[in-house]
Parts: structure tokens; sequence; C-alpha cells
């Protein structure tokens, strides 16, 4: 078992060695000359600006989780358009009662306001 | 897909659409209507009564029998459908559906009358369920995050409250790192073995023993697989995972850190739900796991399995948890140790289960019946004692309680009279037969030591006795005035019949419960 998996692990070592080699290198041969503007925050090149915890409106996760939600049942109906022949009637009973659930989702989230952006 | 598959599939059916229905309504109603008291109130009654309809379909099927049901096994190995998993159904219906009724008062009260609580406790239901009966590591994972996402949910339901989101975030840290170490623990196995079936696993163990098949000889086409010779540490990991994840899962000590605090900072019918129902689902799939996939001579045995490992969580758990309940000073606290207690006597029927599979697992079953009853009936009482901005949590705050509210007192004596394990109540009975089946099948210290933590256990138990007739609230303390309800004194009323009704008559329960381990 360990012959099996010797080169593996010799690679592990060997990245590992090389990775904490180059930062310890750049950290004892670099030339350090700092200033204030090089003590910043790296923003893009753009001057930071504000407080770093920002609280972002809780619109946008109700956004992002609606479509990771509907997303992924798209990707369930490709599979089963895929198949469509093969699973038959129960297949489309089976996809009905999928998508039946998730218009019970869609319901809910448009009477619970989720999907107002104003206000 | 036919009408007998729909039939034995009907318990975990109702409570699916019943939440579905039950979310649209709560959707689309307004609930405007001044005549009703509180809004959602309305939410709890009808969703106990799906529950309480699932657990009436459960017993059904029950008196049917699975065995008329042929086409059911169809489901097998995802999902089985046998007497054991309908007894479970019953148990963990009726734990949810006392604690609908406890949060039909309770919310109202404490201002957190919003309806999304009783979908999620009805979905969460339904995961609890599919882990009652699965069979396969992947129904099993599919369950216990289904129940587990619904209750970090109604964990954190006091949005305003600190305590409460340190509850709920604590109880997902740890529950997410459980299901992890359960599914990395199950791909481990299915690497060793080659199934994800529990029964599948435990005929591989148990057909060659460890060392499976010479990596020389005919290696299976799957090549998944890795060579059989170097299974055997893969075994043992992924035991070692499952064990772990397991035992967070039922808090076992010392995996139990997060169980104080997240029973504290939940509220309380969210509380009693994560001690009845979720325990409950957690101890059926311990059952289901050591016994069908790890059932071998090997693995099952005292001396090179996981017998000792499960006894020493068992004593740990019991001692730890006892000693610590008794310098509680809040009463809910308390009570979320003895739940970890409990889990601790439970755990020495799982090892009594190596030797009398049957006996053992019919006690255990009928001891989460009676900890069910009796520990929905002391959160309800403790529930009924507090109002508005003044929850009863201390010791203090139950002074007197005998003199100015003698029912209450009454019944809050009754539910922990039950789990102190005093007779004729449910838990007497319950702790009689899971000690017997310990000490018949040669695991007399693991008993001893039980009883002796049930000693321990009785003095807290008393403590609120002793506080509630013989003391007085002192001068000037703020009085606890306990609230009105008819659904929590509905769901009081259910739990105290059922305490004594198993304390009194207890041969049909256990028949019924030796049936299903049989």
């Amino acid at each position: 078992m360990v012959e099996t998996y010797a080169p593996l692990l010799l690679m592990f070592a060997l990245a590992f060695v090389v990775v904490i080699g180059f930062f310890l290198a750049s950290h004892y041969l670099g030339p350090k000359k700092p200033s204030p503007e090089k003590m910043m925050p790296f923003e893009s090149g753009n001057p930071s600006e504000g407080a770093s915890h920002l609280r972002m409106s809780v619109k946008y996760f109700l956004t992002a989780i609606s479509f990771v939600v509907f997303d992924v049942e798209v990707v369930f109906l490709y599979l089963w358009a895929v198949h469509f022949k093969s699973l038959g009637g129960a297949g489309l009973l089976m996809a009905a009662a999928f998508l039946a659930m998730l218009l019970i989702g869609l319901v809910y989230e448009l009477r619970k306001g989720a999907l107002e952006w104003e206000n | 897909m036919n009408a007998n598959i729909l039939l034995g599939l009907s318990p975990l059916l109702i409570v699916a659409v019943g939440a579905l229905v039950l979310m649209v309504v709560e959707a689309l109603s307004r609930f405007r209507d001044e005549r009703l008291e509180s809004p959602s109130a309305s939410l709890a009654v009808s969703s106990s009564v799906v529950l309480f309809a699932s657990a009436i379909a459960a017993a059904g099927v029950w008196f049917y029998g699975p065995e008329n049901l042929p086409e059911v096994s169809s489901l097998a190995p995802w999902l089985l459908l046998d007497r054991f998993s309908l007894f479970f159904f019953v148990i963990l219906t009726l734990g949810g559906a006392l604690s609908c009724l406890l949060a039909g008062g309770y919310l109202p009260e404490h201002k957190l009358d919003r309806g999304e609580f009783y979908p999620l406790l009805l979905l969460s239901t339904v995961g609890a369920m599919t882990l009652a009966a699965a069979g396969d590591m992947l129904t099993i994972f599919l369950g216990l995050e289904a129940m587990s996402l619904g209750v970090y949910t109604m964990v954190a339901f006091r949005r305003g409250s600190p305590r409460s989101i340190e509850a709920a975030l604590k109880y997902f840290l740890l529950g997410s790192f459980a299901a992890a170490l359960l599914l990395y623990g199950g791909a481990l196995l299915y690497g060793a073995t080659g199934h994800t079936d529990l029964s599948g696993i435990g005929s591989q163990l148990a057909n060659t023993g460890l060392r499976l098949v010479k990596s020389d000889s005919e290696v299976p086409s799957d090549m998944l697989l890795i060579a059989y010779d170097n299974a055997v540490p893969l075994v043992m990991v992924g035991l070692v995972l499952i064990l772990v994840g397991l035992a967070f899962k039922v808090s076992a000590v010392p995996f139990h850190m997060w169980t104080p605090d997240a029973y504290e900072g939940a509220p309380t019918p969210a509380t009693t739900y994560m001690a009845v129902v979720v325990k409950a689902a957690a101890f059926a799939l311990m059952l289901r796991v050591l016994l069908i996939a790890f059932a071998d001579a090997k693995t099952a045995s005292w001396g090179t399995g996981w017998p000792p490992v499960v006894a020493g969580l068992a004593v740990a758990t019991m001692t730890v948890a006892n000693v610590i309940a008794v310098r509680q000073e809040s009463v809910k606290r308390m009570l979320a140790y003895s739940s970890i207690a409990h889990a601790g006597t439970l755990l020495i029927a799982v090892v009594a289960a190596t030797k009398a599979t049957q006996q053992a697992e019919a006690s255990m079953i009928y001891y989460l019946l009676a900890y069910t009853v009796s520990t929905a009936g002391a959160f309800g009482t403790l529930i009924l004692c507090g109002s508005r901005g003044a929850e009863a949590v201390s010791y203090e705050d139950l002074a007197g309680l005998g003199r100015r509210h003698p029912a209450i007192a009454f019944a809050f004596s009754l539910f922990l009279l039950s789990l102190a394990g005093v007779p004729p109540l449910a838990g007497f009975f319950g702790k009689f037969y899971l000690f017997r089946v310990a000490i018949d099948n040669g695991f007399t210290m693991l008993a001893v030591l039980g009883l002796l933590n049930s000693v321990i256990a009785a003095y807290y138990y008393l403590r609120v006795l002793v506080v509630m007739y013989m003391k007085e609230p002192e001068p000037g303390a703020p009085i606890a005035v306990p609230m009105r309800s008819g659904y929590v004194a509905a769901a009081l009323l259910i739990s105290a019949v059922l305490v004594v009704l198993l304390g009194l008559l207890p041969n049909g329960t256990l028949e019924a419960a030796i049936l299903a381990a049989g």
C-alpha cells in the first residue's frame, strides 16, 4: 500500500517545500521600503474607502438563493429531457410533481414579497 | 408505482403534502381575521392534525401488515418500510404533534407569531421519518439533512435574540460537521465494500471478514473499488467516522457540547422537538447502521469492534450529563442535560443489542416512546409556567407553584417523576425493561452504573418538586405568571394520559415494540 502511494506523498512533500521555500525566500531576500500607500489594503488600484464590514441588503441574498433554486431545477429538467422517452409516463408524472413543488415555492416567495426589489 | 406503494408510503406522504399545503395556505391567507386569538395558532392545530393523521396512517399500515404489501419491498434498500420504521413513525409524529401544539401556545405568547414555524416543523419531520426508515447511506444523508435544515431554522426563530442566534450557529456548525463526518465514513465504507446500502455493507463484511478478497484474484470491474486487501483500515476509519457522526446527533459525551446551549437558546417548542424527534430519529439510525452494517462477528464483538466504544460512550454520557445537570440553576438547561443522560441510558441497550437484538431494540423503542411523552410534557409545563417577556427558567421562578397553581405543579411532577423512573409511570417501565435486557445478557456492570446514575438524576428531578411544593418565592421577587393556552393544555393532557397509560398498561405497547424489533 505504501509503495503505491509513495510517489504521491513525495509530490505533496515537494510541493510543500517549494511553496514554503519561495515564501521564506521572498521574505528574507526582498527589499522592503514601506510607505503609507503601500501599506493600504489593495483594492484593484483604487483608494480603499469605508469600513471593511459592509452591511449588504438581504435582497441580494434572496435573489441569489432564488437563482440557485431555479437554476438547479433546470439542471434536473435537462436530465429528464434527455431520457424523456425511456422514462415515459411515470417520468412525466414525477417531473410534474417536482415542478409543482417548485411552483409552490415560487408562490410562497411571491406572496412573502421576496421578489419585490423596491422597499 | 401502484396503490400499495402509496399506501405503504402514506405516513410520509401525508406529512410532506400537508407541509406543502400549509405553506401555501399560510402564504396566501393574510390572517386578518380578528376572531382568531392569534393568526398562526390555527396552523398549529392543522399541523398537529396532519401529524396525528400520519400516525394513524402508520398504525393502519401496521395493522394491515407491511408483509401484505409486497410492492413496498421494491423501495428497499433505500426505504425499509418494516414494522420498525412504522413504530418509529408513530413516535416521531407524536413528538412532532406535541411540539406543534406547544408552539401554538408559546409563539403568540412570546411575540414570535410567524407561520413558517409549522411547515418547517412538518418538513423536518419528513426528514426524521426518512431517516428512521433509511437503509442506504444516500437516503440516510438525505433524511439527515432534510431533518436538520428545518431544525436549524427553528432554533434561530427568535431572530432578535443574540442567544438564540448563538445557539443556532453552534448547532448549525457542529451539525454540519457531524453530517460531513457521517458522509465521509459512508464514502470510505463504499470504497472498502462497494456498497452504499447497509445490508450490502453488512453482508460484504460478514461473508469474508475484513480481508475480503485477495487482490490478485478477481477484482470487480468497478474501477472505484480499491484492492480489497487494503480494506481493513478503510472499514475501521469509516466505522469510527460514522460512530462520531451518530454520537454528535444523539449528543453523547464527549460530543454533547452544543446541546445545552442549543436547547437553552431555542424557543421551547423547538427544544422539545430537538429533544424528542431528532433524538429518536438519530437512535433509529444508530440501530440500523450498527446492527445491519456492522453486525458481523468481528465488528460487533466485544474484543475487536464497536461495543466497548459504545459502552464507554454510554457510561461517560450518563455520568457527565447527570453530574452537570445537578449543578444547573436553569430548569430548561437541567432538562437539556437530562435529555443527554437519557441518551446515555439508551446507549446501554445499543450495546446489549449485540447479544439479544430483539429484546434490546424493543426495550429501546419502548424507552423512546416513554421518554418522548415525558419530555414533551416536562417542556410543555415549563412553557405553561412562563408568560410574555418572563419565561420561567430558574428554579426560583417555580417557587410556590404548588400552592398558587396546583394543577400545573401536579402535571410537572408527573412528567418529572416519569423521567426519574418512578413507578407506576411510563419512564419506570422504560428503564426497567432496558436494564433487565442489559442484566440478562451479562452487561451487569453497565446496568449497575445506569442505576446509580438514575439515583443522581432523581436528585435534580425531585429538586423541582421540592421548590414547587415546599418553598415560597422570596418577598419582592418577580413572580412568573403562568400563561393560558388551550393548545399547551391539550398537549399536556395527551402526554399525561400517555405517561400514565404506558406505565399502568405497558403490555400491549411492549408487545408491539417486540414485534417492531423482530
